[in-house]
């Protein structure tokens, strides 16, 4: 019982970290229909510049913001670099080739992704990087038996914060409506008087931001960082973003966290080598009958 | 004035002559030293010049051996690569005054050159060839300073896991093929020592940030002596991880495991009392062979060789020369004898040495090191 439960918050965290990385996915797959494949490199940007911020100028941040403070700066500070870099990135990689085609762009996103990828190496150096813990400290509470990471908790709360946050932007605003319109058809919802350059402004400006906050959520929890590690983290937000529907954010949200949980339980219970085969045989399963992901909406055949 | 400059000038040469004639009687002891001088290995070959010429130094300032010669050092270059060193050991085997040679660095290299002075009778000592089987091919005149790949793991079955008086042993890898060779010495020497139990044996996926399952289920397992054979990346999350789900086994990494990177990455409150198998880092020596070399190398190079196979490069060098003094020979096989049966315990840099009838060193450089509270080691008297 105690390692279920253990295991399930553990899953949890893992999974948040998914969801958040999913919907910067998922936003951009709905507007553009662009697989953004440098979306877990926006990921690894944000907890770089977290890092340089937190560790590198430690003396300066932790000591006149606190400890907290410091972790909410370095949050900021990764959610507006993350977000600046996806706006270049779609400007400089994807804006000249959507003409193009789909495809093209997919390739330029790989593209993008390892210049990304090589471009934090050649900065910040191929070794992995810590969040040292005289800037993150670690509170383990002990309740009934039960050990306790209290950055977890913070953790949890936090991305489910902004996961609702962005929920009730997409869902419940006007602003919100618009994106979804863009999502279902582009060019009826521009006709519509909808500016569709500024909802793609504002998705590749949000996604990325999410991804920069679990960054630097990542290196507070596991304190190591490295550059190649937005390509894992990606590759299963990515799968995730397929569990939950494709193009519908709280599907992503929600494909996120029973990816997480799936991955923990896996291979908690058969082995720890075969967990992703579980994980994706429940993708594939899901997919046999849900062909649109768990949320996701019936797409009307164009006739 | 010209007949000044005359008896001047004999009175000169008069002098070069018998001092030459000194040196005549005394010819030196010259020993081979076959390294990677130049090539993507140049630094272990640099620095292993400059340490066996210290250890040279060092024999010289004591007077030498066999009453007085000097230890001369002829270099030859293998670049790290096997061709170039078997070239390299024709070239030593040729000269008719080298008495033996200090060859090689690298395993691949080690295994042609060691043929040639197997076939040419020269009494040679590996410093950085770790592999296995070099010796295990029935050579007479092989030797090395180095451990081999198994030293680590038996090392820490039959030392490290005595000290700290445990019976229940977990062994993590993470399924490279060093750190699974390394877990599966010491899984394997763990089960010849018989009063061990290996409770726990796999492997993690490297690259990975949560390990908490199968940490979790090591826990379940409640090992002693938690030993994780990988690297330092994977080596600092598991240590955090491992202590905050409450496993407080006893943590030692192998020699990949742990330094400054593990440090940071797993935080000094989590890293200070870990332990790690580790070569010889001369650094932390402290016997007064390591503490002349250190201050002498420090005093002629500016700073300390980085890795530990050069400082084997200087056992070699003093093991020679013990060798050549004690048995006061420079013959093959008079020194092959002495080395296999005579030289017990013989007090070097990275500690004493001897060697079995295989030619590997008996008593290892790798010692037990513990990362102290303020990030520094030291080394663990077992």
């Amino acid at each position: 019982m105690k390692l279920i439960i253990e295991q399930l918050l553990n899953g949890l965290t893992i999974g948040s970290f998914y969801s958040l990385i999913a919907m910067g996915y998922s936003m951009v797959y709905g507007v553009m229909k662009l697989i953004n494949f440098a979306h877990g490199d926006f990921f690894t940007f944000g907890s770089y510049m977290g890092y340089t911020l937190l560790v590198m100028g430690i003396t300066f941040i932790t000591s006149t913001l606190g400890v907290w403070g410091g972790m909410i700066a370095a949050m900021l500070i990764a959610a507006i670099s993350s977000g600046v870099l996806g706006l270049t990135v779609e400007r400089i990689a994807y804006r000249p080739i959507y003409p193009a085609g789909r495809l093209p762009a997919v390739v330029s996103a790989l593209g993008a992704s390892i210049f990304i990828q090589n471009a934090i190496m050649i900065i910040w150096g191929p070794r992995p990087h810590a969040y040292t813990s005289d800037v993150i400290p670690g509170f383990i509470l002990n309740i009934a038996g039960f050990r306790i990471n209290i950055l977890q908790i913070i953790i949890l709360l936090l991305s489910f914060l902004l996961m609702g946050i962005l929920y009730y932007i997409v869902q419940k605003t006007t602003f919100g409506a618009a994106i979804r319109a863009s999502a279902l058809d582009r060019e009826t919802a521009a006709l519509m008087g909808i500016n569709i350059n500024l909802i793609i402004f504002f998705i590749f400006a949000l996604g990325p931001a999410l991804g920069g906050v679990a960054g630097v959520m990542v290196g507070m929890y596991y304190r190591k960082i490295s550059f190649i590690m937005g390509w894992n983290f990606g590759l299963k937000a990515f799968t995730a973003t397929i569990l939950g529907g494709i193009g519908n954010i709280p599907g992503a949200m929600v494909g996120g966290l029973i990816l997480g949980v799936l991955e923990m339980l896996g291979s908690t219970y058969l082995s720890t080598a075969y967990k992703d085969v579980f994980v994706f045989l429940v993708l594939i399963l899901v997919l046999l009958f849900r062909p649109t992901g768990i949320l996701g909406e019936k797409i009307a055949e164009k006739v | 004035m010209n007949r000044i400059k005359f008896i001047l000038i004999v009175v000169m040469v008069l002098g070069v002559c018998f001092s030459f004639n000194v040196f005549a009687q005394q010819p030196p002891v010259v020993i081979g030293l076959q390294g990677p001088l130049t090539g993507a290995e140049a630094i272990e070959g640099e620095m292993a010049k400059q340490s066996v010429e210290t250890a040279a130094r060092m024999v010289n300032e004591r007077g030498g051996v066999l009453g007085g010669r000097m230890i001369k050092i002829e270099l030859v270059d293998d670049a790290c690569q096997p061709k170039a060193g078997a070239l390299a050991a024709m070239k030593l085997v040729s000269m008719k005054e080298v008495v033996a040679a200090i060859a090689t660095y690298g395993s691949s290299v080690t295994q042609p050159a060691s043929d040639i002075y197997e076939k040419f009778k020269k009494v040679n000592i590996a410093y950085g060839a770790t592999v296995t089987h070099l010796s295990e091919r029935g050579l007479k005149y092989f030797f090395r300073t180095c451990g081999r790949t198994d030293t680590q793991g038996i090392f820490f079955a039959d030392q490290v896991v005595p000290h700290f008086k445990a019976k229940r042993v977990a062994i993590m890898h993470d399924n490279t093929s060093f750190a699974l060779g390394l877990a599966e010495e010491a899984r394997n020497a763990a089960l010849a020592a018989g009063n061990i139990d290996v409770v726990y044996f796999d492997a993690i996926t490297p690259g990975e940030s949560d390990y908490t399952v199968p940490l979790t289920k090591l826990r379940e397992k409640n090992p002693e002596v938690f030993y994780f054979t990988g690297y330092f990346p994977e080596a600092g999350l598991i240590i955090r991880q491992a202590r905050e789900i409450g496993i407080n086994a006893v943590f030692v990494g192998g020699d990949a495991a742990i330094n400054e990177d593990f440090i940071r990455i797993a935080g000094l409150e989590y890293a200070a009392g870990c332990y790690m198998t580790q070569e010889a880092l001369i650094e932390y020596f402290t016997n007064p062979e390591a503490m002349e070399f250190k201050a002498k190398y420090q005093e002629a190079y500016g700073s300390l060789p980085s890795s530990p196979w050069p400082v084997y490069a200087a056992d070699a060098l003093m093991v020679l020369a013990e060798a050549i003094d004690k048995s006061g020979s420079t013959n093959s096989d008079v020194l092959v004898n002495y080395l296999k049966h005579e030289m017990k315990e013989f007090p070097s840099i990275t500690g004493h040495i001897g060697f079995d009838e295989k030619g590997d060193r008996v008593g290892t450089g790798i010692n037990l090191y513990v990362v102290n509270p303020d990030g520094s080691y030291s080394i663990v008297k077992i």
